[in-house]
């Protein structure tokens, strides 16, 4: 009875490996794919597109999340300046995005911006897929700039003047000592912005950018078979997961190695 | 009177430079203040209906029993990784359709766009609830538990009086957050016609062409909401502070 109070509580099921998930998902298609080899054999036929459409959420993922971190980046940086007056602008900046819902920004830079620019007598297209790219780099780079802010408070400033005290310059303190830090601990919620960036993408296909479940809703109403659209918004489901389930696998793995130092 | 409030105001912002004058336009808005109001009750709505879920989800997954634990554990780890919108579409255009069809046509089915936003947002946020209250009770000290066991406590009532209470303070800030994050996604609502604040303002700037105008007003609504919502968190947090306990 004592050894048994004594026992450490063991923990909640943890979340499945990665493999085992992806292998599941695979066999129950196969299977529905012998009991269903017509809808089978259409899902086929249209998977170059909605393989094409998944890229572009994957290319607007990616632009708009180094958009947004290079953009952040100096937004914490300012966020952190000693002048009032620099750090106010980019506060507000960072409290109303932060705030805004995505698909509201996504609609603003849609219907704000121009389709076309004209730089000197050159016009250059602006289509619709980088206005929403730009409508979710405008939240990434909030949220980078709170990730970098948090990370930054987050060393003791006894480290800087531990660091003056061994002779390092301030640039250097910051190169060797307090960046290494800050990437430890921003990584992880950089790596969750991007995931959420990713299904973010999503909300593109309501400006009619031609991403997966806009090219998901073309396929079934070209077909207009119910256990062909019960699939195809399946895809979609399984599309973004076996996207996002490894990046937030690897976080969750990133979180808990720094935690242990 | 109340066409003269809104007559002065749009001469104002006019001379900001700023096209309030749908405002003058009764049609137009009441189409405008019934989307701000259909974006306050989806809210209100939903956020109870995400909590008593998560806090269920939450039980469940601590609850060392796998056919409980397990198909939870799936559904969290499935609306954590795939976009709302793809959830909402789904539960829309294809659950929707199933149960309609299930009823003997669409015209039986009593589920309302209305319904399926709360549902698929609430569950959502749901999932997000349960991880953060799990991790708050996964942290309650083991001697708490056993001190409880000894004076008598069963595994339910331990959970009752003593887990969940420490876990919803441990987990209250990202509760908080994640109540900010449903303020945000009830905008979704708008892909489905929910007349909420978004959808009217897209039918008003279709026809005005001012879409910054509303945007500025979007943005500061929603800035109103979370900053409540925050301001409720961090009034809750206070009051269910325990001296002593954590840090």
């Amino acid at each position: 009875m004592l050894d048994r109070l004594a026992l450490p509580r063991p923990l909640s099921l943890p979340a499945p490996t990665i493999l085992p998930v992806m292998a599941g998902i695979a066999a129950a298609g196969l299977i529905w794919g012998a009991f269903q080899p017509t809808s089978m054999a259409m899902l086929v036929t249209w998977m170059p597109y909605l393989a094409k459409g998944f890229g572009m959420n994957i290319v607007i993922s990616l632009c708009a999340v180094a958009i947004g971190t290079l953009l952040g980046l100096v937004l914490g940086a300012l966020e952190l300046s000693r002048h009032r007056l620099v750090r106010l602008p980019a506060v507000v900046y960072v409290q109303l995005f932060r705030n805004a819902p995505h698909l509201v920004l996504i609609f603003a830079t849609t219907y704000i911006f121009p389709f076309e620019i004209m730089v000197g007598s050159l016009r250059i297209p602006f289509p619709d897929w980088m206005k929403a790219t730009i409508g979710l780099a405008i939240p990434a780079s909030a949220y980078v700039a709170e990730i970098v802010r948090g990370a930054m408070q987050s060393i003791p400033t006894a480290q800087w003047e531990a660091a003056t005290g061994l002779g390092f310059s301030r640039s250097q303190t910051l190169r060797w000592i307090i960046l290494p830090q800050c990437v430890k601990r921003a990584l992880p919620p950089w790596m969750n912005l991007y995931a959420s960036i990713t299904m973010g993408t999503a909300l593109a296909s309501l400006v009619g950018v031609n991403e997966l479940l806009h090219a998901a809703t073309d396929a079934s109403t070209a077909v207009q078979k119910t256990d062909f659209t019960v699939a195809i918004y399946l895809t979609v489901l399984i599309c973004f997961f076996a996207y996002c389930y490894p990046v937030a696998r690897f976080t969750q793995s990133l979180e808990r190695r720094f935690a242990a130092r | 009177m109340i066409d003269a409030l809104f007559a002065d105001i749009v001469s104002r912002a006019q001379s900001l430079g700023l096209g309030f004058a749908f405002l003058t336009s009764a049609y137009e808005r009441t189409i405008w203040l019934d989307g701000i109001r259909m974006t306050l009750i989806l809210i209100a709505v939903t956020i109870p209906v995400s909590l008593v879920a998560g806090a269920a989800m939450a039980v469940a997954l601590t609850s060392r029993r796998p056919f409980l634990a397990g198909p939870v554990r799936c559904f969290v780890e499935v609306t954590r990784n795939t976009p709302t919108l793809v959830q909402l579409m789904f539960g829309f255009l294809v659950v929707n359709m199933l149960i309609g069809k299930a009823l003997g046509g669409a015209e039986n089915n009593p589920l309302t766009p209305f319904f399926w936003v709360v549902a698929v947002v609430g569950l959502h946020i749901a999932a997000l609830h349960a991880e953060a209250l799990r991790a708050g009770i996964e942290s309650v000290p083991e001697a708490m538990l056993e001190a409880a066991r000894a004076v008598g406590f069963s595994r339910l009532e331990s959970l009752r009086f003593i887990e969940f209470p420490l876990a919803l303070r441990t987990a209250l800030p990202a509760l908080i957050n994640n109540l900010v994050a449903l303020a945000k996604l009830t905008t979704i609502g708008s892909a489905i016609a929910v007349g909420e604040v978004t959808y009217a303002s897209i039918m008003i700037w279709s026809q005005r062409d001012n879409v910054v105008e509303l945007m500025i007003v979007i943005l500061l609504l929603f800035s109103l909401i979370n900053l409540a919502i925050g301001w409720a968190g961090r009034w809750l947090e206070m009051r269910l502070k325990i001296p002593g306990l954590g840090v």
